[in-house]
């Protein structure tokens, strides 16, 4: 080894004290959370990790079994879900034309109304673990199959140009290029995906399984049994954040480098006259919406489906439009829905905030960050809907309770998102801003907040149907308004009308508040960060 | 696939009427003006030019992964298409383009099995001994300074021995000392087959040091505004840079490109 370029690894540090600094901080969190407990102790809201960890040891037996059974039916749903999104991606790459109408359709899917869709499924499936793998299949799909678009597309083209050197064709490309550059992303997904498979397999749980998580969540919070809840929770929790971690580690054994930039917007549609740019999307969206309708009909015809509750476009249009109560049924859907979006983009909006704000001050003062990303990393996986009857038992049934729930629920995704944006400024411009003794807050708006721009836009767009996830099962668990809970009350009353036209509704706002923000994160990153747009 | 690459005699490069515009009528670009040229075979010609002036496009147009918009290419009496098929042409490109999940070894090795050639573990280790890569074998790129990653790309290049060499700016990130090396040795290895090379380099010595003759570009539209011969003898070697010719011609190529630069300022 004694070429002039050897690379000499960095040098460590002379003896140091090793960094106590995260047990620390997590063992003060931990103290932290029982003080706190002990503080309201008597108000059914929070447990300390000590009751938590007595109710585990006295129930050690039942919550293993229930975690065996949601563990199964996540997994199977977690399979099931990211063999969808490869098959579909590998779809949208051989076929490209396919490729916007594929992503339209696997949007409206994924925009589907969990609680909605929980309790239809639960009517097909009968009983067994149909639904709840459903669910947890239809909970990751799409953040691994937008992964894996990126992915797909991220490789420089001079290495396809080099392929092509050798004369050799897109079946050479795929399998010795895109697949191996598609790999630190497909992780990157997984990772996503894991605690959303079990928060999936948790949910269809709660719409009538015999045994799971989630039927002794539903049992424990129908009887405030506040130790319980927390206990789920908790078991809940520090199962997302191990997958999420042994995730992580396969990755790094597989020598891939977490990708710098996930979940990018689509392509942008160039310098193309302003009405064909607003035209191509339009007829696009159209032309979704047709294949949504022939595929709806077409598979309840198919598998002879009773119109009873399965209910067909044609019912929903005649429930909504043509029926003698039309008129009554689209005031009753459409007030409960304005309920609903009263405290879901409040919630929205706050949690969106004070994510950035967070990440941004924790870049400020950087001591925190060492600390505040693992946490907030363990926090993101947290099922926190199952503790939402106790932050509605705390700040009571009305509008504060929804909003912090929504707000909670899109806090933490947001805040890991900008913080890994920030940490990634690249290296050579926070050295031009160092280079001029710029202070903190000057870098941080310089430098640091456009390189979180696309991040921050990334969960965005992805918070858009987790605020809908959050505010209506939150109604529906917890405070009974909105549309949550006529989804709920509609499904346990068979009025399969409403639920099938509430399921619609849903589905089409939240898919077109999705494109919306693509395209005002478009707007905006082409002004701020147009490097970061993917081509 | 067709007969090993290794057996045949070296191509002449022609190229008829090539041009190549970027865009449609709107935003168009021409990036290379019609040209003829004729590439001798087994000789080594080295474009300069402006940068922009479309030199990587004349070498990707050469090897087929761009289509002329007006004008042919033919390898040998081959189309390019023909040529790669047979892993009858290398390229290097002007960033390495090494695969990052391989190590050096993986890289060079992809050639071959790209070009669909039987594993040689032996060249492969050869070739990375000889651009002085020994000890980095089961490096990563990422592991590697930018021109330890070039010179990787040029063992890649050379390992399926192709009779066209294709080279886009193979030492821009090498330094000064290491260039001058290179720029010894690696040319013994396609000299000695006589492989047909079109180097491009932002250097003047560099292209005068390796060429039979040098092509000089005018800014874009690129067109050739000088074709200066190179009649030094080989092989070259530093005291090639002493040569009393050698100063005249660098002098002659300098001076073709500021004429080059001027005529493009009058206008
Ligand atoms: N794919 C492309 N689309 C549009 N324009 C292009 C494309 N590739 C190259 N160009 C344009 O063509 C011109 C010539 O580019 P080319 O890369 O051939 O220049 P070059 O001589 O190799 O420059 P350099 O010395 O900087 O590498 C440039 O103005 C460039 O902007
Ligand atoms: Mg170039």
């Amino acid at each position: 080894m004694t070429s002039p370029g050897l690379a000499v690894p960095r040098a460590a540090a002379p003896t140091r004290w090793p960094d106590f600094s995260r047990p620390l901080a997590i063992i003060g969190m931990v103290i932290g959370w029982e003080l706190l407990a002990r503080l309201l102790a008597g108000s059914y809201i929070l447990s300390g990790p000590i009751d938590i960890l007595a109710y585990l040891l006295g129930n050690a037996g039942l919550m293993t079994r229930a975690l065996l059974v949601t563990l199964e039916a996540a997994a199977w749903g977690f399979l099931w879900g990211n063999l969808a999104a490869c098959g579909l991606a590998l779809v949208a790459l051989l076929l490209p034309r396919l490729q916007p109408l594929i992503s339209g359709l696997a949007l409206i899917f994924f925009c589907l109304p969990l609680v909605a869709t929980g309790p239809i499924l639960r009517v097909l499936y009968g009983t067994g673990t149909g639904p709840q793998v459903t669910l947890a299949a239809l909970a990751v799909y799409y953040t691994t199959y937008l992964c894996l678009l990126v992915g797909l597309r991220a490789a420089p083209a001079s290495w396809f140009d080099l392929v092509r050197t050798y004369g050799r064709g897109r079946m050479t490309e795929l399998l010795r290029i895109r697949i191996f550059a598609t790999l630190p992303y497909f992780l990157a997904g997984l990772q996503i995906a894991a605690p959303a498979a079990f928060l999936g397999a948790m949910v269809g749980e709660f719409t009538g399984a015999e045994r799971g998580m989630g039927v002794l969540a539903i049992r424990a919070m129908r009887g405030l049994d506040v130790d319980a809840t927390w206990a789920l929770a908790s078991v809940a929790a520090a199962v997302s954040m191990l997958a999420y971690g042994a995730l992580g580690w396969i990755g790094r054994r597989l020598g891939s480098v977490p990708p710098a930039l996930l979940m990018a917007p689509p392509p942008a549609s160039g310098r193309s006259p302003l009405g064909l740019r607003l035209a191509l999307p339009l007829a696009m969206g159209l032309l979704t919406l047709g294949v949504v309708v022939l595929l709806w009909q077409g598979s309840m015809d198919g598998l002879g489906l009773n119109r009873f509750f399965a209910k067909r476009p044609g019912d929903v249009f005649a429930f909504l439009f043509t029926d003698a109560q039309a008129a009554a049924n689209r005031a009753t859907l459409l007030s409960a829905f304005g309920a609903t979006i009263s405290l879901a983009l409040p919630g929205y909006l706050l949690g969106l905030m004070l994510g950035a704000a967070m990440a941004c001050a924790i870049v400020i003062a950087p001591a925190l960050s060492t600390t505040m990303l693992p946490i907030a990393i363990a926090l993101r996986s947290v099922p926190i809907i199952t503790t939402a009857p106790l932050i509605t038992l705390a700040l009571g049934r009305g509008a504060a309770g929804t909003i912090t729930i929504v707000a909670v629920m899109i806090f933490f995704p947001t805040l890991v998102a900008c913080l890994e944006g920030l940490r990634r400024t690249p290296g050579q411009v926070i050295d031009v801003f160092e280079s001029y003794a710029a202070s903190p807050l000057r870098r941080l708006t310089g430098a640091q907040i456009p390189a979180m721009l696309p991040a921050f836009f990334a969960s965005a767009r992805m918070a858009i149907p987790a605020a809908f996830l959050a505010a209506t099962t939150a109604e529906w668990l917890a405070t009974g308004g909105g549309i949550g809970s006529l989804m709920a009350m509609t499904a346990s009353t068979s009025a399969y009308g409403m639920l099938w036209s509430a399921i619609v509704l849903l589905a089409l706002t939240a898919s077109l508040l999705y494109l919306l923000a693509g395209q005002l994160e478009h707007l905006v990153l082409s002004r701020f960060a147009s490097e970061q747009l993917v081509k | 696939m067709a007969a090993e690459p290794r057996d045949r005699p070296p191509p002449e490069v022609r190229c008829q009427g090539l041009a190549k515009t970027y865009g449609d009528a709107g935003g168009a670009l021409m990036a290379l003006s019609t040209t003829d040229l004729v590439f001798e075979a087994g000789r080594t010609t080295a474009l300069v030019g402006p940068s922009g002036c479309g030199k990587s496009t004349l070498l990707r147009l050469i090897a087929g992964l761009e289509s002329p918009t007006t004008g042919s290419v033919e390898i040998g009496g081959e189309s390019p298409l023909a040529v790669r098929k047979r892993a009858g042409l290398a390229m290097a490109f002007q960033d390495a383009s090494l695969l990052p999940w391989r190590t050096v070894r993986g890289n060079v090795a992809l050639a071959l099995q790209l070009g669909r050639m039987p594993s040689d573990g032996e060249a492969v280790d050869r070739l990375i001994s000889l651009v002085g890569l020994d000890g980095f074998e089961d490096s990563r790129p990422s592991q590697l300074s930018g021109g330890m990653r070039q010179r990787a790309a040029i063992a890649r290049c050379l390992v399926t021995e192709p009779g066209l060499l294709l080279l886009d700016e193979p030492f821009g990130a090498v330094d000064e000392l290491t260039r001058l090396r290179l720029n010894q040795d690696l040319p013994r290895l396609w000299e000695k087959r006589g492989t047909t090379t079109i180097l491009v380099t932002h250097s003047i010595t560099e292209a005068v040091l390796l060429s039979d003759r040098v092509l000089v570009f005018s800014a874009r539209p690129g067109r050739v505004v000088a074709d200066i011969p190179v009649a030094l003898p080989r092989p070259r070697s530093r005291d090639s840079l002493e040569h009393p010719r050698f100063r005249m011609i660098t002098d002659q190529v300098s001076a073709a490109l500021m004429e080059g630069w001027q005529a493009d300022a009058a206008q």
